[in-house]
């Protein structure tokens, strides 16, 4: 498969960092000659110089071959531009990055894969649908869930009121909870640990379960954390992303948006129905104040500038606030998210890439969990696989690798020792980077 | 072009040279109700209407076509041609009263009188200038008092003046130029625009704008005409179709420009009939609907805005309550007999600002008067109709300027505190904006009816109270033209005096008016106040 990627930024150069190890052919166009040597020195792939609207660059790619071309620049014209030139001149299936949000909801008028756009993405609105997400179940750091929702993934940090801390992870595990859901994986000091049989939980601990449907209570009751509701939500900063989180929840929480800009406070008062807006600096903390965020259920800090967000959520957490989510440019911090005492830390650009991650490579590896080294890899078994129709207890796993659960028609399943394999069954394995090659050949 | 600030003489020119424009529009105008006094045999009055047109293109085409400047006009400009504009127009329109009144000979005028009646003819009532002045202000700024105490015998022709007059006056003479006359500029258009009418933008021009409106008002008017006649001929088959056409002709004008003038003796009244009244209620409130509106829903197929204006449906609603209310009021004084159908009827003519009228408010309890007032003329119907008043747009947002209030102090200082108002979102200062215009509006409206019945009420004549003194007020000053009888020929000349300008700054809304006045007193000049 051969993919281009327009645009060494941020988006760009995560998302070629995440498809390179899985497809050999990328090359990356950027108009900056400095950016592509960062690319090339820090990823190894081939890289264009030049206007990707520009018929030579895109040719010089290899549009002609390509089955993927993603525009991911900062500017939404020439993502466009870059799209439709490429389409015509035989790129197979294109994606571009836009800032236009009516280019995603109102397709009536135009959509845009009928002129050769085959999708859209917008790190704005895909952020606040992360937060959408995260706010509906607040306890909860992380949840997505697989193959429609027959599995899901939950994080949540175990807080030092849990009864688990300094208890044995297998030992804590009673038969009848392994039914229905497992550990997969602790975060724990920048390093991430599949539990084996001598892992102790601690306090701090990022835990990461996999389940079977509506399995949250059970979880909460085993982890000893409870679910809050939210209802009020204060978000500070109200630029693209703020909009679309208020455009977004407005219709399920009371919310309040501070921003410093008046122009900027008057295009949202006038166009979010439903939404407080204040005028004001959201690092002041008298009008954080007066504006009583403490009677606010989640803060969410989404301005430009990333210490601001993180300081107003520290200022939240002063206030008590129960759960603080910035936004941060820096991928590179989510690891201290905890350590700073914020609740939840997200980069629309991550987002994004991996949002199109995920839309093309359906199937093999499905997602990257924030911060940490695991990854989940989906193997379907073939009838030639050695390992079906052996209980699991004689099969020799890798080290380090982990069986999170198995679908099988459609169902999802969790293994015990007694559990066989059989032809066609999706298996959803939790391992370090370094254990890929073993846990490849295992499964295939 | 000249960009220093015109001066005193460039402004006189440049409002002359609008007004002339006004007159032409005039002048062709009368041509109309001539053609209809030759069409009843009535020689006199055609001449009368004939010199009259002749006199006013004369006018028109001198100050229209010989003026020239090279100055744009400017705000208070158009302000000026708006307030000049009508009194101007009021007075041309006047001559036709005052000379068919002289030159008509006494036997001639005599047979104007319907047969079977002996009472002499009212057309020499106009002999008085002023009276003429009184009744064609009357008519332009479709508010329906009048100095003809016997409306039929003033002849065919005069009749239907009186009523083209309303139907003229109806949707702004102003707009109506415009969409006849080509004018110099675009913002010369926009600003006589904006200075009459609402200042809504409907048409890519505002010449097609202005064209849209009188289409649409054109329209609604014929078919009014045409309801009445088919309604009449079903309800009262034994009344005569010449009389029937005419009635229905002259009332479809008077109801669709909420005007109120009448060719009955007593009004709709004179018909006896309840089915007659109701009839009548549809020119009303169609009349009382915000021309714009029309113009959105029929022109522009905006067909959502019926259930959405919210101008529109207050007015339903006020109209129901409001006829409700008054007619248990008038019930539980028990002064008069049929209190709910002269409840329906009267409170509709006065929100509409109709002024039809079916029964004698000297008669009424005083809190009727007062209720019928302050909800129905003081209030008047939606803004862009042709009706008078407060405008229920203005009620509306002063209703809202309170609840804003209130709010405002349940927010922190910082929150930018937005307004829902007819279905946009007003950001604070906008809110202001329009809060604070309605409620200068509203104050200085409340000033003028203070004045006006204050006026009234010591020279009136004697055995009226101060309610007949604040209902003949706010009717004048409402565009209304329902009167409980202070309005007669022989009524003080002072009083007469105040009632047409009641008139003249109640059409205007107060504030151009106001803008002439200092224009005249203080000058052009910026001042600090």
């Amino acid at each position: 498969m051969k993919i281009i990627i327009s645009g060494s930024g941020d988006v760009g150069f995560y998302l070629a960092k995440l498809l390179e190890r899985e497809y050999q052919d990328i090359t990356i166009i950027d108009t900056e000659k400095e950016k592509l040597e960062y690319v090339q020195t820090n990823l190894g792939i081939l890289t264009v110089l030049g206007d990707s609207t520009s018929y030579k660059v895109l040719k010089e790619a290899g549009v002609k071959q390509a089955d993927l071309l993603i525009s991911v620049t900062s500017d939404e014209s020439t993502n466009i531009a870059t799209c439709l030139i490429g389409k015509k001149l035989g790129a197979k299936f294109t994606i571009a990055r836009i800032n236009n949000m009516e280019y995603l909801i109102d397709k009536k008028t135009l959509d845009l894969k009928d002129i050769g756009i085959d999708d859209l993405i917008s790190p704005e609105s895909l952020a606040a649908r992360e937060i959408k997400h995260i706010l509906r179940s607040p306890v909860l750091t992380e949840t997505f869930q697989v193959e429609g929702g027959s599995l899901e993934v939950m994080g949540l940090i175990l807080d030092n009121q849990s009864p688990l801390n300094g208890q044995l992870v297998h030992g804590s595990m009673h038969e009848s909870i392994l039914d229905n859901f497992c550990m997969a994986a602790i975060h724990r000091n920048n390093t991430t640990i599949i539990p084996n049989a001598s892992t102790i939980y601690n306090e701090g601990d990022q835990l990461y379960f996999v389940s079977l449907q509506n399995q949250k209570e059970q979880i909460l009751k085993y982890t000893g954390k409870k679910e809050f509701e939210i209802r009020n939500v204060l978000v500070i900063g109200g630029s693209r992303t703020g909009k679309y989180i208020a455009l977004k929840l407005s219709k399920y929480y009371n919310i309040k948006v501070i921003e410093k800009d008046l122009s900027k406070c008057h295009y949202l008062a006038r166009h979010i129905p439903n939404v407080h807006i204040v005028h004001g600096d959201g690092t002041d903390v008298k009008l954080l104040q007066d504006e009583k965020v403490y009677d606010y259920d989640a803060v969410v800090s989404v301005t430009g500038n990333s210490e601001t967000n993180i300081f107003t959520c520290l200022i939240a957490k002063e206030f008590g606030v129960k759960k603080t989510i910035a936004m941060v440019e820096n991928i590179g911090l989510f690891d201290y998210s905890h350590k700073m005492g914020i609740d939840t830390l997200i980069n629309k650009k991550l987002a994004a890439a991996n949002f199109i991650f995920r839309t093309i490579s359906k199937g093999g590896v499905f997602s990257h969990l924030h911060g940490v080294d695991a990854e989940v890899q989906e193997f379907i078994l073939s009838e030639k696989s050695k390992i079906i129709h052996k209980p699991l207890r004689k099969l020799q796993l890798p080290d380090n690798a982990l069986i999170g659960g198995v679908i099988r028609g459609g169902k999802g399943m969790m293994v015990n020792n007694d559990f066989m394999f059989e032809a066609g069954d999706k298996v959803f394995v939790f391992s370090l980077p370094e254990n890929h090659k073993k846990v490849n050949t295992f499964f295939k | 072009m000249n960009f220093f600030h015109p001066t005193r003489f460039d402004s006189v020119k440049m409002v002359s040279r609008q007004i002339g424009g006004l007159h032409i529009v005039l002048g062709y105008s009368l041509i109309l109700p001539g053609l209809v006094s030759l069409l009843y045999a009535e020689f006199f009055s055609a001449a009368g209407f004939f010199i009259s047109a002749i006199f006013a293109l004369l006018m028109g085409h001198l100050s229209y076509s010989k003026i020239t400047t090279q100055h744009e006009p400017l705000s208070y400009h158009a302000m000026m041609v708006a307030s000049l504009g009508w009194l101007s127009i009021v007075l041309m329109g006047a001559i036709p009263f005052y000379l068919i009144a002289w030159i008509t000979p006494a036997d001639i005028a005599q047979q104007f009188v319907p047969q079977g009646s002996n009472y002499p003819s009212s057309l020499y009532f106009f002999r008085n200038p002023l009276h003429a002045i009184f009744e064609s202000m009357s008519g332009f700024t479709t508010t329906g008092l009048s100095m003809a105490t016997r409306e039929p015998s003033i002849g065919r022709g005069l009749l239907f003046y009186r009523h083209y007059t309303q139907l003229l006056g109806g949707a702004g003479f102003i707009v109506l130029t415009l969409s006849l006359l080509k004018q110099s500029s675009g913002k010369t258009s926009f600003l006589m625009y904006t200075a009459e009418s609402t200042g809504e933008w409907l048409q890519s021009t505002v010449i097609e704008t202005a064209r849209s409106i009188w289409k649409v008002y054109l329209g609604l008017t014929l078919f009014c005409i045409v309801f009445l006649i088919v309604g009449t001929y079903l309800l009262l088959p034994d009344y005569p179709l010449g009389n029937n056409i005419f009635d229905a002709i002259n009332h479809g004008m008077a109801g669709m420009s909420t005007g109120g003038f009448s060719t009955l003796d007593d009004s709709i009244a004179g018909y006896n009939s309840f089915g007659m009244e109701l009839l009548h209620l549809l020119p009303m409130i169609l009349g009382s609907m915000a021309l714009p509106f029309y113009v959105k829903v029929i022109i522009n197929k905006k067909y959502d805005l019926i259930w959405k204006d919210l101008q529109t449906i207050s007015l339903i609603i006020l109209f129901i309550v409001g006829s409700i209310v008054l007619s248990v009021m008038l019930n539980f004084s028990g002064k008069i007999s049929e209190p709910f159908r002269v409840g329906l009827f009267q409170f509709v003519s006065a929100l509409s600002t109709t002024g039809w009228q079916t029964s004698d408010a000297h008669q009424w309890d005083s809190a009727s008067v007062f209720f019928i007032v302050m909800s129905g003329m003081v209030v008047g119907s939606a803004f862009g109709a042709t009706v008078g008043g407060l405008k229920i747009i203005r009620v509306l947002a002063l209703m809202k300027g309170v609840i804003w209030r209130i709010n405002s102090f349940f927010v922190s200082d910082n929150s930018v505190n937005v307004v829902r108002f007819n279905q946009q979102r007003l950001l604070p200062e906008e809110a202001r904006k329009e809060v604070s215009s309605a409620a200068i509006f509203t104050f200085v409206y409340m000033v003028f009816l203070m004045l006006g019945t204050i006026v009234s009420y010591y020279t009136m004549d004697a055995g009226f109270g101060l309610k007949d003194a604040l209902f003949e007020s706010a009717s004048a000053q409402g565009t209304v033209g329902l009167s409980c009888g202070i309005t007669h020929p022989e009524m003080s000349t002072t009083l007469e005096i105040t009632y047409i300008l009641q008139m003249w700054a109640g059409r205007l809304e107060i504030i151009p008016f106001l803008v002439l006045v200092r224009a005249v007193v203080f000058g052009t000049k910026p001042r600090i106040v």
